[in-house]
């Protein structure tokens, strides 16, 4: 039951944070200490954390502002983008050399006017394979059809497909099934009843929480989550556990 | 029921649009309801402009979970020859309780006199009536304030509260000139501190909670109003006691 006040009931790892000013939107908070007060408002404990300058302007700058954000032990962990450019793979290639990188997120390709198609990420597409790297990408700003076509050419890549909205109901399932590898971020999703279908369906295996912070608020799709009817050891797995399995480099089981 | 407070979410819809998810499915309704304490949801069916179709589905709804749920009835001016009438027999005859109008199925704007007699029944009833309201050009929210001074006896409730900006900027200044002017709550933009926003500067009396259930699962609708940055007092207003007040219905429960 419901109470007037939240907190997660279990370990909560926010896989879909952005931080910084975006050229287009007015970040929040101004010093990582005020991001992790609003997440331990809400039980969570850590969060990958991308810079939102780099979803549509430079994944490169973005990526050397990331430090900032990410240089304590405060539980926000560097989620380093990559762009169409060479020099954007060269520079992640780098960053893995020195033992930085766990798992690469997308930029906004649709604002990058880059269709995610083979024949321009192939270099990134094959290096992440090469490097058995997750990749994170957004459904919120690349088409699902080229998430689903150009993806499907790399069955071994895992991929966490971030952003499935309520619009997007009838396409999750058929995605995760032509997708094995691929995991679905939950901030955007909330069909009524719909992520107790995908995990009737698929597995709480294949689902992650984010919240899309700052776009979205970081509490509500974890309020739902804690009210799911599923089991807790699910919930546990969806809100943590998966992800750190993702990151840590474990395959990600199919169903 | 949340810790003795009864909730209600004033915005949800009747009538399948499976190409979303949606199947009148009212145990999956009930289910998400009942796991986070929400007593009653207010419902509609925006699909049919006779508005008789659809308020007849409405009602027919309500009557599975008559404890449950609660109708609004539903015109359309692309037949302005029903309005008057249908509204009549939402009200009277299925117990219909407000009114939903969606003026983006239509391409009049929230001001222009084709609405008048909608506005002017719930005027004459004292009822609430919800309309959609957003960017798009027939149903931006300023166009509520213009309309709810020249109707002071009825209660205007603003859909999405604008759903974006400048939108939700005109949805609050449409409340903050107009005392018969309330926000709702349920958007699929829910950026941080919008809840807040509202409750500071609209006031907590003036704000209530609606989900959009089933579009929307009401549990991350009413996780919104859970998670947000305002006291216990607020949250109340928002969840249930600015409904209770607005429908005018006694709830004993």
């Amino acid at each position: 039951m419901s109470n007037l006040s939240f907190t997660s009931r279990v370990p909560a790892f926010d896989a879909n944070v952005g931080v910084g000013h975006r050229n287009n939107r007015r970040y929040p908070f101004d010093e990582p200490l005020q991001l992790v007060e609003e997440m331990a408002r809400h039980g969570v404990d850590q969060a990958l954390v991308y810079a939102c300058h780099g979803e549509t302007i430079s994944p490169m700058h973005g990526n050397e502002a990331l430090e900032r954000w990410t240089g304590g032990e405060n539980g926000l962990v560097p989620q380093y983008m990559v762009g169409a450019d060479p020099e954007s793979l060269r520079q992640i290639q780098g960053l893995h050399a020195s033992g930085l990188v766990t798992h690469v997120r997308l930029h906004c390709t649709e604002m990058s006017r880059t269709p995610f198609v083979d024949w321009i990420y192939a270099p990134v597409l094959e290096w992440l394979v090469a490097e058995d790297l997750p990749l994170w990408v957004s459904m919120a700003d690349t088409p699902p059809t080229e998430i689903v076509d150009t993806l499907t050419g790399y069955p071994d890549l895992r991929a966490v497909i971030v952003g499935a909205h309520y619009a997007h109901s009838a396409m999750a399932l058929p995605m995760l099934r032509v997708l094995p590898n691929a995991t679905l971020e939950l901030s955007r999703y909330e069909n009524t009843q719909g992520i107790e279908q995908l995990v009737e369906a698929v597995g709480a295996n294949r689902l992650i929480y984010g919240s899309f912070f700052p776009r979205y608020a970081m509490g509500p799709i974890l309020y739902m989550l804690n009210h799911l009817s599923i089991d807790d050891s699910d919930l546990a797995a969806i809100c943590a556990g998966n992800v750190e399995k993702l990151i840590e480099g474990s395959v990600t089981d199919d169903k | 029921m949340i810790e003795g407070q009864e909730i209600i979410d004033f915005h949800g819809h009747v009538g399948p649009w499976d190409v979303y998810g949606m199947y009148d499915d009212d145990s999956a309704m009930v289910k998400a309801m009942d796991a986070v304490g929400i007593d009653r949801s207010c419902l509609f069916n925006i699909f049919h402009p006779d508005g008789t179709s659809g308020n007849d589905q409405t009602a027919a709804f309500v009557a599975r979970h008559p404890d449950r749920f609660v109708g609004f009835a539903y015109v359309s001016p692309l037949m302005p020859e029903r309005i008057e009438k249908e509204l009549g027999r939402a009200v009277d005859e299925l117990g219909c309780v407000a009114i939903k109008i969606y003026p983006p199925y239509s391409t009049w704007k929230m001001t222009d006199p084709v609405w008048d007699p909608v506005y002017a029944f719930a005027d004459d009833r004292g009822l609430a009536l919800i309309s959609h309201t957003g960017p798009e050009e027939t149903c931006q929210p300023e166009q509520v304030g213009i309309v709810a001074a020249r109707f002071p006896n009825a209660n205007f409730v603003v859909g999405h509260a604008g759903n974006m900006e400048p939108f939700r900027t005109q949805a609050i200044e449409a409340a903050q000139a107009n005392k018969n002017v309330y926000l709702e709550t349920c958007s699929t933009f829910r950026e941080p501190g919008v809840v807040e926003r509202l409750v500071t500067e609209a006031g907590a009396d003036r704000v209530v909670f609606g989900s959009d259930v089933p579009l929307m699962d009401p549990r991350s609708q009413l996780g919104k109003i859970i998670t947000a940055g305002i006291s216990d007092d607020a949250k109340r207003l928002v969840l249930g006691e600015n409904a209770k007040r607005l429908l005018g219905m006694n709830y004993s429960q």
